[in-house]
Protein backbone atom coordinates (compact mmCIF):
# COMPACT_ATOMS: atom_id res chain seq x y z
CA UNK A 1 0.00 0.00 0.00
CA UNK A 2 2.76 2.38 1.02
CA UNK A 3 4.67 1.47 -2.12
CA UNK A 4 1.67 2.20 -4.33
CA UNK A 5 1.17 5.57 -2.66
CA UNK A 6 4.87 6.40 -3.04
CA UNK A 7 4.60 5.34 -6.66
CA UNK A 8 1.59 7.56 -7.31
CA UNK A 9 3.30 10.53 -5.72
CA UNK A 10 6.44 9.84 -7.72
CA UNK A 11 4.14 9.67 -10.75
CA UNK A 12 2.77 13.12 -10.01
CA UNK A 13 6.35 14.36 -9.82
CA UNK A 14 7.12 12.81 -13.17
CA UNK A 15 4.01 14.44 -14.59
CA UNK A 16 5.13 17.89 -13.44
CA UNK A 17 8.46 17.29 -15.09
CA UNK A 18 7.11 15.85 -18.34
CA UNK A 19 4.35 18.36 -19.00
CA UNK A 20 7.07 20.86 -19.88
CA UNK A 21 8.51 18.54 -22.53
CA UNK A 22 5.00 18.12 -23.99
CA UNK A 23 4.36 21.87 -24.01
CA UNK A 24 7.63 22.71 -25.74
CA UNK A 25 7.11 19.94 -28.29
CA UNK A 26 3.51 20.91 -28.88
CA UNK A 27 4.25 24.59 -29.37
CA UNK A 28 7.52 24.42 -31.22
CA UNK A 29 8.01 20.89 -32.50
CA UNK A 30 11.29 20.50 -30.60
CA UNK A 31 12.41 18.19 -27.80
CA UNK A 32 14.26 20.02 -25.06
CA UNK A 33 17.11 17.83 -23.77
CA UNK A 34 18.05 20.46 -21.18
CA UNK A 35 14.69 20.23 -19.45
CA UNK A 36 16.08 18.31 -16.47
CA UNK A 37 18.78 20.94 -16.00
CA UNK A 38 16.06 23.61 -15.87
CA UNK A 39 14.51 21.70 -12.96
CA UNK A 40 17.88 21.37 -11.22
CA UNK A 41 18.49 25.10 -11.68
CA UNK A 42 15.23 25.78 -9.82
CA UNK A 43 16.17 23.37 -7.04
CA UNK A 44 19.66 24.82 -6.64
CA UNK A 45 18.27 28.36 -6.54
CA UNK A 46 16.01 27.29 -3.68
CA UNK A 47 18.90 25.58 -1.90
CA UNK A 48 21.07 28.68 -2.21
CA UNK A 49 18.27 30.85 -0.85
CA UNK A 50 17.87 28.51 2.12
CA UNK A 51 21.62 28.61 2.75
CA UNK A 52 21.30 32.38 2.90
CA UNK A 53 18.68 31.83 5.63
CA UNK A 54 15.72 33.05 3.61
CA UNK A 55 12.17 31.97 4.40
CA UNK A 56 11.49 28.45 3.03
CA UNK A 57 8.33 29.50 1.15
CA UNK A 58 10.06 32.50 -0.42
CA UNK A 59 13.01 30.25 -1.32
CA UNK A 60 10.68 27.78 -3.03
CA UNK A 61 8.89 30.51 -4.97
CA UNK A 62 12.20 32.01 -6.14
CA UNK A 63 13.37 28.55 -7.26
CA UNK A 64 10.19 27.95 -9.26
CA UNK A 65 10.37 31.41 -10.87
CA UNK A 66 14.07 30.90 -11.69
CA UNK A 67 13.27 27.63 -13.47
CA UNK A 68 10.47 29.32 -15.41
CA UNK A 69 12.75 32.15 -16.51
CA UNK A 70 15.51 29.69 -17.45
CA UNK A 71 13.12 27.77 -19.72
CA UNK A 72 11.97 31.01 -21.35
CA UNK A 73 15.53 32.23 -21.81
CA UNK A 74 16.59 28.93 -23.40
CA UNK A 75 13.72 29.26 -25.86
CA UNK A 76 14.38 32.88 -26.71
CA UNK A 77 18.12 32.47 -27.22
CA UNK A 78 19.34 29.06 -28.27
CA UNK A 79 16.20 27.62 -29.81
CA UNK A 80 15.55 30.60 -32.09
CA UNK A 81 18.06 29.16 -34.55
CA UNK A 82 16.04 25.93 -34.65
CA UNK A 83 12.68 27.69 -35.07
CA UNK A 84 13.92 29.25 -38.31
CA UNK A 85 14.02 25.76 -39.82
CA UNK A 86 11.21 23.32 -40.44
CA UNK A 87 10.39 19.66 -39.86
CA UNK A 88 13.15 17.17 -39.26
CA UNK A 89 15.88 19.80 -39.60
CA UNK A 90 14.33 21.80 -36.77
CA UNK A 91 13.96 18.77 -34.51
CA UNK A 92 17.54 17.61 -35.06
CA UNK A 93 19.12 21.05 -34.65
CA UNK A 94 17.15 21.60 -31.45
CA UNK A 95 18.24 18.20 -30.12
CA UNK A 96 21.91 19.08 -30.65
CA UNK A 97 21.53 22.62 -29.29
CA UNK A 98 19.69 21.57 -26.14
CA UNK A 99 22.09 18.65 -25.63
CA UNK A 100 24.91 21.18 -25.71
CA UNK A 101 23.05 23.40 -23.28
CA UNK A 102 22.49 20.45 -20.95
CA UNK A 103 26.24 19.65 -20.90
CA UNK A 104 27.10 23.28 -20.29
CA UNK A 105 24.58 23.62 -17.45
CA UNK A 106 25.65 20.31 -15.90
CA UNK A 107 29.25 21.46 -15.96
CA UNK A 108 28.34 24.81 -14.47
CA UNK A 109 26.28 23.25 -11.67
CA UNK A 110 28.79 20.59 -10.68
CA UNK A 111 31.81 22.93 -10.85
CA UNK A 112 30.29 25.99 -9.25
CA UNK A 113 27.97 24.31 -6.73
CA UNK A 114 29.47 20.86 -6.08
CA UNK A 115 28.24 20.75 -2.50
CA UNK A 116 24.91 22.48 -2.86
CA UNK A 117 21.96 20.13 -2.52
CA UNK A 118 18.30 20.70 -1.85
CA UNK A 119 17.00 18.67 1.05
CA UNK A 120 13.73 19.68 2.65
CA UNK A 121 13.26 17.73 5.85
CA UNK A 122 9.83 17.75 7.46
CA UNK A 123 9.61 17.62 11.26
CA UNK A 124 7.59 14.41 11.38
CA UNK A 125 9.01 11.75 9.07
CA UNK A 126 5.77 9.74 8.98
CA UNK A 127 2.14 9.89 9.98
CA UNK A 128 -0.59 7.29 10.22
CA UNK A 129 -3.51 7.63 7.78
CA UNK A 130 -6.39 5.12 8.14
CA UNK A 131 -4.12 2.69 9.92
CA UNK A 132 -1.36 2.87 7.31
CA UNK A 133 1.97 4.52 8.02
CA UNK A 134 2.69 7.07 5.33
CA UNK A 135 5.74 9.23 4.80
CA UNK A 136 4.93 12.86 5.48
CA UNK A 137 7.09 13.76 2.48
CA UNK A 138 4.79 11.71 0.22
CA UNK A 139 1.75 13.55 1.50
CA UNK A 140 3.41 16.94 1.14
CA UNK A 141 4.66 16.25 -2.36
CA UNK A 142 1.31 14.73 -3.36
CA UNK A 143 -0.55 17.80 -2.12
CA UNK A 144 1.93 20.18 -3.77
CA UNK A 145 1.71 18.34 -7.10
CA UNK A 146 -2.08 18.08 -7.06
CA UNK A 147 -2.44 21.75 -6.21
CA UNK A 148 -0.07 22.65 -9.06
CA UNK A 149 -2.02 20.48 -11.47
CA UNK A 150 -5.26 22.04 -10.27
CA UNK A 151 -3.88 25.44 -11.17
CA UNK A 152 -2.65 24.19 -14.53
CA UNK A 153 -6.02 22.64 -15.40
CA UNK A 154 -7.88 25.76 -14.29
CA UNK A 155 -5.59 27.77 -16.56
CA UNK A 156 -5.95 25.46 -19.58
CA UNK A 157 -9.69 24.87 -19.32
CA UNK A 158 -10.94 28.01 -17.66
CA UNK A 159 -9.03 30.92 -19.13
CA UNK A 160 -9.02 32.37 -22.63
CA UNK A 161 -5.24 32.19 -22.82
CA UNK A 162 -5.32 28.56 -21.63
CA UNK A 163 -7.77 27.61 -24.36
CA UNK A 164 -5.54 29.41 -26.83
CA UNK A 165 -2.57 27.30 -25.70
CA UNK A 166 -4.57 24.10 -26.23
CA UNK A 167 -5.57 25.11 -29.72
CA UNK A 168 -2.05 26.20 -30.70
CA UNK A 169 -0.81 22.72 -29.81
CA UNK A 170 -3.42 21.26 -32.17
CA UNK A 171 -3.09 23.73 -35.02
CA UNK A 172 -0.98 26.86 -34.88
CA UNK A 173 -2.23 28.34 -38.17
CA UNK A 174 -5.81 27.77 -37.06
CA UNK A 175 -5.08 29.61 -33.81
CA UNK A 176 -3.60 32.59 -35.67
CA UNK A 177 -6.68 32.74 -37.89
CA UNK A 178 -8.87 32.91 -34.78
CA UNK A 179 -6.96 36.00 -33.68
CA UNK A 180 -4.83 34.26 -31.03
CA UNK A 181 -1.57 36.03 -30.20
CA UNK A 182 0.63 32.97 -30.58
CA UNK A 183 3.78 34.70 -29.31
CA UNK A 184 2.12 35.75 -26.06
CA UNK A 185 0.72 32.26 -25.50
CA UNK A 186 4.14 30.76 -26.20
CA UNK A 187 5.84 33.02 -23.66
CA UNK A 188 3.39 32.11 -20.92
CA UNK A 189 3.53 28.40 -21.73
CA UNK A 190 7.31 28.20 -21.88
CA UNK A 191 7.57 29.95 -18.56
CA UNK A 192 5.02 27.49 -17.16
CA UNK A 193 6.97 24.51 -18.51
CA UNK A 194 10.05 25.59 -16.59
CA UNK A 195 8.14 26.56 -13.46
CA UNK A 196 6.44 23.14 -13.33
CA UNK A 197 9.86 21.50 -13.58
CA UNK A 198 10.92 23.74 -10.70
CA UNK A 199 8.03 22.45 -8.59
CA UNK A 200 9.12 18.89 -9.45
CA UNK A 201 12.60 19.77 -8.18
CA UNK A 202 11.14 20.96 -4.87
CA UNK A 203 9.27 17.64 -4.63
CA UNK A 204 12.53 15.79 -5.13
CA UNK A 205 13.97 17.84 -2.27
CA UNK A 206 11.15 16.70 0.00
CA UNK A 207 11.47 13.05 -1.04
CA UNK A 208 15.21 12.69 -0.59
CA UNK A 209 17.57 15.30 -1.98
CA UNK A 210 18.32 17.09 -5.21
CA UNK A 211 21.94 17.38 -6.26
CA UNK A 212 23.62 19.47 -8.97
CA UNK A 213 24.25 16.40 -11.15
CA UNK A 214 20.65 15.16 -11.45
CA UNK A 215 19.69 16.98 -14.65
CA UNK A 216 20.28 14.11 -17.12
CA UNK A 217 18.24 11.72 -14.99
CA UNK A 218 15.31 14.15 -14.94
CA UNK A 219 15.51 14.72 -18.69
CA UNK A 220 15.54 11.01 -19.48
CA UNK A 221 12.66 10.28 -17.13
CA UNK A 222 10.52 13.01 -18.63
CA UNK A 223 11.35 11.88 -22.17
CA UNK A 224 10.29 8.32 -21.34
CA UNK A 225 7.03 9.58 -19.87
CA UNK A 226 6.36 11.81 -22.88
CA UNK A 227 6.97 8.90 -25.27
CA UNK A 228 4.69 6.55 -23.35
CA UNK A 229 1.96 9.17 -22.90
CA UNK A 230 2.14 10.70 -26.37
CA UNK A 231 4.26 13.79 -26.98
CA UNK A 232 1.26 15.95 -27.80
CA UNK A 233 -1.03 14.67 -25.08
CA UNK A 234 -1.37 16.17 -21.61
CA UNK A 235 -3.89 13.59 -20.43
CA UNK A 236 -1.67 10.80 -21.79
CA UNK A 237 1.37 12.27 -20.06
CA UNK A 238 -0.49 12.36 -16.79
CA UNK A 239 -1.65 8.74 -17.11
CA UNK A 240 1.80 7.54 -18.19
CA UNK A 241 3.43 9.37 -15.28
CA UNK A 242 1.25 7.64 -12.70
CA UNK A 243 1.79 4.27 -14.35
CA UNK A 244 5.57 4.65 -14.58
CA UNK A 245 5.71 6.11 -11.08
CA UNK A 246 4.11 3.00 -9.61
CA UNK A 247 6.28 0.68 -11.75
CA UNK A 248 9.37 2.60 -10.64
CA UNK A 249 8.49 2.54 -6.93
CA UNK A 250 7.48 -1.13 -6.97
CA UNK A 251 10.63 -2.26 -8.76
CA UNK A 252 12.88 -0.13 -6.56
CA UNK A 253 11.22 -1.69 -3.52
CA UNK A 254 11.16 -5.33 -4.55
CA UNK A 255 13.90 -5.75 -7.12
CA UNK A 256 16.36 -2.92 -6.80
CA UNK A 257 17.06 0.40 -8.46
CA UNK A 258 19.38 -1.07 -11.08
CA UNK A 259 16.50 -2.77 -12.88
CA UNK A 260 14.03 0.09 -12.80
CA UNK A 261 15.69 2.04 -15.61
CA UNK A 262 15.64 -0.99 -17.85
CA UNK A 263 12.00 -1.64 -16.95
CA UNK A 264 11.01 1.97 -17.70
CA UNK A 265 12.78 1.91 -21.06
CA UNK A 266 11.13 -1.44 -21.81
CA UNK A 267 7.71 0.12 -21.19
CA UNK A 268 8.63 2.98 -23.55
CA UNK A 269 9.81 0.59 -26.27
CA UNK A 270 6.69 -1.55 -25.87
CA UNK A 271 4.51 1.55 -26.21
CA UNK A 272 6.33 2.62 -29.37
CA UNK A 273 5.82 -0.86 -30.84
CA UNK A 274 2.18 -1.32 -29.88
CA UNK A 275 0.87 2.25 -29.80
CA UNK A 276 3.41 4.57 -31.42
CA UNK A 277 1.21 7.62 -30.90
CA UNK A 278 1.30 7.11 -27.10
CA UNK A 279 -1.34 5.95 -24.62
CA UNK A 280 -3.69 8.83 -25.36
CA UNK A 281 -2.66 10.35 -28.65
CA UNK A 282 -4.33 13.72 -28.19
CA UNK A 283 -5.58 15.55 -25.18
CA UNK A 284 -9.17 16.68 -25.13
CA UNK B 1 -12.67 48.48 -48.57
CA UNK B 2 -9.55 46.45 -49.44
CA UNK B 3 -6.91 47.89 -51.69
CA UNK B 4 -3.90 45.90 -52.81
CA UNK B 5 -1.24 47.83 -54.70
CA UNK B 6 1.74 46.43 -56.59
CA UNK B 7 2.00 43.51 -54.18
CA UNK B 8 4.98 41.18 -54.45
CA UNK B 9 5.14 38.15 -52.18
CA UNK B 10 6.54 34.65 -52.13
CA UNK B 11 8.63 32.13 -50.27
CA UNK B 12 12.38 32.51 -49.95
CA UNK B 13 13.77 33.96 -53.16
CA UNK B 14 10.80 32.89 -55.26
CA UNK B 15 8.16 35.54 -55.99
CA UNK B 16 4.77 33.90 -56.42
CA UNK B 17 2.70 37.08 -56.46
CA UNK B 18 4.23 39.65 -58.83
CA UNK B 19 2.87 43.13 -58.73
CA UNK B 20 -0.82 42.47 -58.12
CA UNK B 21 -3.29 45.36 -57.98
CA UNK B 22 -6.73 44.53 -56.63
CA UNK B 23 -9.72 46.26 -55.10
CA UNK B 24 -12.62 44.92 -53.11
CA UNK B 25 -15.65 47.17 -52.65
CA UNK B 26 -17.75 47.16 -49.53
CA UNK B 27 -20.73 44.82 -49.65
CA UNK B 28 -19.59 43.17 -52.87
CA UNK B 29 -18.38 39.68 -53.61
CA UNK B 30 -15.20 39.59 -55.69
CA UNK B 31 -13.61 36.53 -57.26
CA UNK B 32 -9.94 35.75 -57.87
CA UNK B 33 -9.75 33.06 -60.51
CA UNK B 34 -6.88 31.19 -62.03
CA UNK B 35 -5.30 27.77 -62.32
CA UNK B 36 -3.30 26.00 -59.64
CA UNK B 37 -0.08 27.84 -58.90
CA UNK B 38 -1.36 31.18 -60.20
CA UNK B 39 -0.65 32.78 -56.80
CA UNK B 40 -4.18 33.02 -55.37
CA UNK B 41 -3.36 31.43 -52.01
CA UNK B 42 -0.12 33.40 -51.60
CA UNK B 43 -2.01 36.61 -52.41
CA UNK B 44 -4.53 35.84 -49.65
CA UNK B 45 -1.85 34.80 -47.20
CA UNK B 46 0.02 38.04 -47.83
CA UNK B 47 -3.15 40.07 -47.25
CA UNK B 48 -3.78 38.43 -43.85
CA UNK B 49 -0.15 38.55 -42.72
CA UNK B 50 0.72 34.85 -42.92
CA UNK B 51 3.26 35.69 -45.63
CA UNK B 52 5.29 38.89 -45.43
CA UNK B 53 5.06 40.87 -48.68
CA UNK B 54 8.35 41.83 -50.33
CA UNK B 55 6.95 44.99 -51.87
CA UNK B 56 3.71 46.86 -52.28
CA UNK B 57 0.91 47.78 -49.93
CA UNK B 58 -2.32 46.40 -48.53
CA UNK B 59 -4.87 48.84 -47.11
CA UNK B 60 -8.06 47.87 -45.33
CA UNK B 61 -10.71 50.51 -44.71
CA UNK B 62 -8.08 53.14 -45.41
CA UNK B 63 -5.52 51.78 -42.93
CA UNK B 64 -2.24 50.18 -43.95
CA UNK B 65 -1.78 46.56 -42.86
CA UNK B 66 1.99 46.74 -43.30
CA UNK B 67 3.90 44.76 -40.68
CA UNK B 68 0.72 43.49 -39.00
CA UNK B 69 0.84 39.92 -37.84
CA UNK B 70 -1.94 37.49 -38.74
CA UNK B 71 -3.77 37.67 -35.42
CA UNK B 72 -3.78 41.47 -35.58
CA UNK B 73 -5.24 41.45 -39.10
CA UNK B 74 -8.00 39.09 -37.88
CA UNK B 75 -8.76 41.46 -35.01
CA UNK B 76 -8.97 44.32 -37.46
CA UNK B 77 -11.94 42.64 -39.16
CA UNK B 78 -10.58 40.37 -41.91
CA UNK B 79 -11.29 36.64 -41.62
CA UNK B 80 -9.49 34.07 -43.75
CA UNK B 81 -10.86 30.61 -44.43
CA UNK B 82 -7.87 28.65 -45.71
CA UNK B 83 -8.20 25.90 -48.29
CA UNK B 84 -6.90 23.49 -45.63
CA UNK B 85 -9.68 24.72 -43.31
CA UNK B 86 -7.28 24.78 -40.32
CA UNK B 87 -9.84 23.48 -37.83
CA UNK B 88 -9.05 22.03 -34.40
CA UNK B 89 -9.87 18.38 -35.11
CA UNK B 90 -9.89 17.19 -31.50
CA UNK B 91 -12.21 19.94 -30.28
CA UNK B 92 -15.97 19.86 -30.69
CA UNK B 93 -17.86 21.95 -33.21
CA UNK B 94 -18.95 24.26 -30.41
CA UNK B 95 -15.41 24.66 -29.05
CA UNK B 96 -14.17 25.49 -32.56
CA UNK B 97 -16.84 28.17 -32.80
CA UNK B 98 -15.91 29.51 -29.37
CA UNK B 99 -12.32 29.90 -30.52
CA UNK B 100 -13.59 31.68 -33.61
CA UNK B 101 -14.95 34.32 -31.26
CA UNK B 102 -11.62 34.52 -29.40
CA UNK B 103 -10.86 38.05 -30.51
CA UNK B 104 -14.48 39.24 -30.04
CA UNK B 105 -16.06 37.48 -27.08
CA UNK B 106 -18.93 39.98 -26.67
CA UNK B 107 -22.29 39.03 -28.22
CA UNK B 108 -21.23 35.41 -28.50
CA UNK B 109 -24.71 33.88 -28.11
CA UNK B 110 -26.34 36.02 -30.77
CA UNK B 111 -23.61 35.27 -33.25
CA UNK B 112 -23.70 31.57 -32.45
CA UNK B 113 -27.43 31.57 -33.14
CA UNK B 114 -26.92 33.44 -36.41
CA UNK B 115 -24.27 30.95 -37.49
CA UNK B 116 -26.51 28.00 -36.57
CA UNK B 117 -29.38 29.59 -38.55
CA UNK B 118 -27.11 29.77 -41.57
CA UNK B 119 -25.73 26.23 -41.10
CA UNK B 120 -28.39 24.21 -39.20
CA UNK B 121 -26.29 21.07 -39.70
CA UNK B 122 -23.65 22.49 -37.34
CA UNK B 123 -26.24 23.02 -34.62
CA UNK B 124 -27.13 19.33 -34.81
CA UNK B 125 -23.47 18.36 -34.56
CA UNK B 126 -22.34 20.89 -31.99
CA UNK B 127 -21.03 18.22 -29.57
CA UNK B 128 -19.22 16.25 -32.25
CA UNK B 129 -15.47 16.52 -32.73
CA UNK B 130 -14.54 18.57 -35.76
CA UNK B 131 -12.25 15.85 -37.09
CA UNK B 132 -15.17 13.43 -37.42
CA UNK B 133 -17.29 15.73 -39.64
CA UNK B 134 -17.69 15.11 -43.38
CA UNK B 135 -15.77 17.30 -45.83
CA UNK B 136 -18.77 19.52 -46.52
CA UNK B 137 -19.54 19.96 -42.84
CA UNK B 138 -15.90 20.81 -42.11
CA UNK B 139 -15.99 23.51 -44.78
CA UNK B 140 -19.16 24.93 -43.26
CA UNK B 141 -17.56 24.85 -39.81
CA UNK B 142 -14.50 26.66 -41.13
CA UNK B 143 -16.70 29.42 -42.58
CA UNK B 144 -18.86 29.52 -39.45
CA UNK B 145 -15.77 29.80 -37.24
CA UNK B 146 -14.55 32.71 -39.34
CA UNK B 147 -17.96 34.41 -39.03
CA UNK B 148 -17.82 34.10 -35.23
CA UNK B 149 -15.11 36.78 -35.28
CA UNK B 150 -17.65 39.15 -36.88
CA UNK B 151 -15.48 40.00 -39.88
CA UNK B 152 -16.30 42.84 -42.23
CA UNK B 153 -14.30 41.14 -44.98
CA UNK B 154 -14.33 37.38 -45.51
CA UNK B 155 -11.52 35.78 -47.54
CA UNK B 156 -12.38 32.31 -48.82
CA UNK B 157 -9.67 30.18 -50.39
CA UNK B 158 -11.04 27.44 -52.64
CA UNK B 159 -14.13 26.71 -50.54
CA UNK B 160 -15.37 24.08 -53.00
CA UNK B 161 -12.23 21.90 -52.81
CA UNK B 162 -13.08 18.27 -52.22
CA UNK B 163 -16.84 18.81 -52.21
CA UNK B 164 -19.39 16.99 -54.38
CA UNK B 165 -21.20 19.22 -56.93
CA UNK B 166 -24.43 19.12 -54.92
CA UNK B 167 -22.59 20.39 -51.83
CA UNK B 168 -20.82 23.09 -53.82
CA UNK B 169 -24.20 24.42 -54.96
CA UNK B 170 -25.48 24.38 -51.38
CA UNK B 171 -22.35 26.12 -50.09
CA UNK B 172 -22.69 28.88 -52.66
CA UNK B 173 -26.35 29.40 -51.74
CA UNK B 174 -25.19 30.06 -48.16
CA UNK B 175 -22.45 32.41 -49.35
CA UNK B 176 -25.08 34.32 -51.31
CA UNK B 177 -27.14 34.70 -48.15
CA UNK B 178 -24.05 36.05 -46.38
CA UNK B 179 -23.43 38.53 -49.18
CA UNK B 180 -27.03 39.73 -48.96
CA UNK B 181 -26.52 40.18 -45.21
CA UNK B 182 -23.78 42.66 -46.04
CA UNK B 183 -20.58 40.61 -45.55
CA UNK B 184 -17.97 41.59 -48.11
CA UNK B 185 -16.42 38.53 -49.72
CA UNK B 186 -13.16 37.92 -51.56
CA UNK B 187 -13.10 34.46 -53.02
CA UNK B 188 -10.40 32.38 -54.71
CA UNK B 189 -11.79 29.56 -56.81
CA UNK B 190 -11.07 27.06 -59.51
CA UNK B 191 -14.79 26.34 -59.94
CA UNK B 192 -15.33 29.26 -62.28
CA UNK B 193 -19.07 28.88 -62.85
CA UNK B 194 -20.12 28.97 -59.21
CA UNK B 195 -17.76 31.83 -58.38
CA UNK B 196 -18.91 34.03 -61.26
CA UNK B 197 -22.55 33.48 -60.35
CA UNK B 198 -21.89 34.80 -56.85
CA UNK B 199 -19.42 37.58 -57.56
CA UNK B 200 -20.09 40.86 -59.31
CA UNK B 201 -16.46 41.42 -60.22
CA UNK B 202 -13.57 39.13 -60.91
CA UNK B 203 -9.81 39.07 -61.36
CA UNK B 204 -7.96 36.41 -63.29
CA UNK B 205 -4.47 35.59 -62.05
CA UNK B 206 -1.80 33.86 -64.04
CA UNK B 207 1.82 33.32 -62.98
CA UNK B 208 1.33 35.78 -60.13
CA UNK B 209 0.00 38.62 -62.33
CA UNK B 210 -3.48 39.94 -62.99
CA UNK B 211 -4.34 39.20 -66.63
CA UNK B 212 -7.98 40.33 -66.44
CA UNK B 213 -10.10 42.45 -64.19
CA UNK B 214 -13.71 43.44 -64.72
CA UNK B 215 -17.30 42.44 -64.30
CA UNK B 216 -18.17 38.78 -64.13
CA UNK B 217 -20.47 39.14 -67.14
CA UNK B 218 -17.61 40.39 -69.32
CA UNK B 219 -15.40 37.54 -68.22
CA UNK B 220 -17.87 34.83 -69.09
CA UNK B 221 -17.74 35.67 -72.77
CA UNK B 222 -14.07 36.60 -72.99
CA UNK B 223 -11.07 34.52 -73.91
CA UNK B 224 -9.01 35.57 -70.87
CA UNK B 225 -10.20 32.79 -68.64
CA UNK B 226 -9.67 30.17 -71.25
CA UNK B 227 -6.21 31.52 -71.93
CA UNK B 228 -5.25 31.64 -68.24
CA UNK B 229 -6.20 28.06 -67.67
CA UNK B 230 -5.01 26.59 -70.96
CA UNK B 231 -1.97 28.73 -71.76
CA UNK B 232 -1.29 31.64 -74.09
CA UNK B 233 -2.75 35.09 -73.42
Amino acid sequence: MGVVLDGLVLGLQLALLSVGIVFVYGLGGVLNLAHGQVAVLGGLATALMLQARQHPVLSGVVGVLAAGLAALLLDRSLLQAAYRRRGEERLLLALILTLGASFALDGLFTLRFPNVALSLRLTNPSVEVLGVTVRTASLAVGALSLATFGLLLAFLKGTRLGKAVRCIIQNEAGALLCGVDVEQARTVTLFASGALAGVAALGQGFFSYLGPDMGPEFTILSLIVAVVGGVRSLAGTFLASLLLGVVNAALSYWVGTYLTWIALLAVAVATLLVRPEGLLAYWP
Amino acid sequence: MLEVRDLWAGYGDMAVVRGVNLQVRKGEATAVLGPNGAGKTTLFRAVVGLVRPVRGSVRFEGQSLEGRRAHEVVRQGIAYVAAERELFPQLTVLENLELGAYARPDGFRERLQAVFDLFPRLAERRWQRAGTLSGGEQQMLAIARALMGQPRLLLLDEPSTGLAPRLVAELYRRLDVLRQQGVTILLAEQQVGAALALCARAYVLKDGRVVFEGFSGELRGSSHLHAAYLGGV
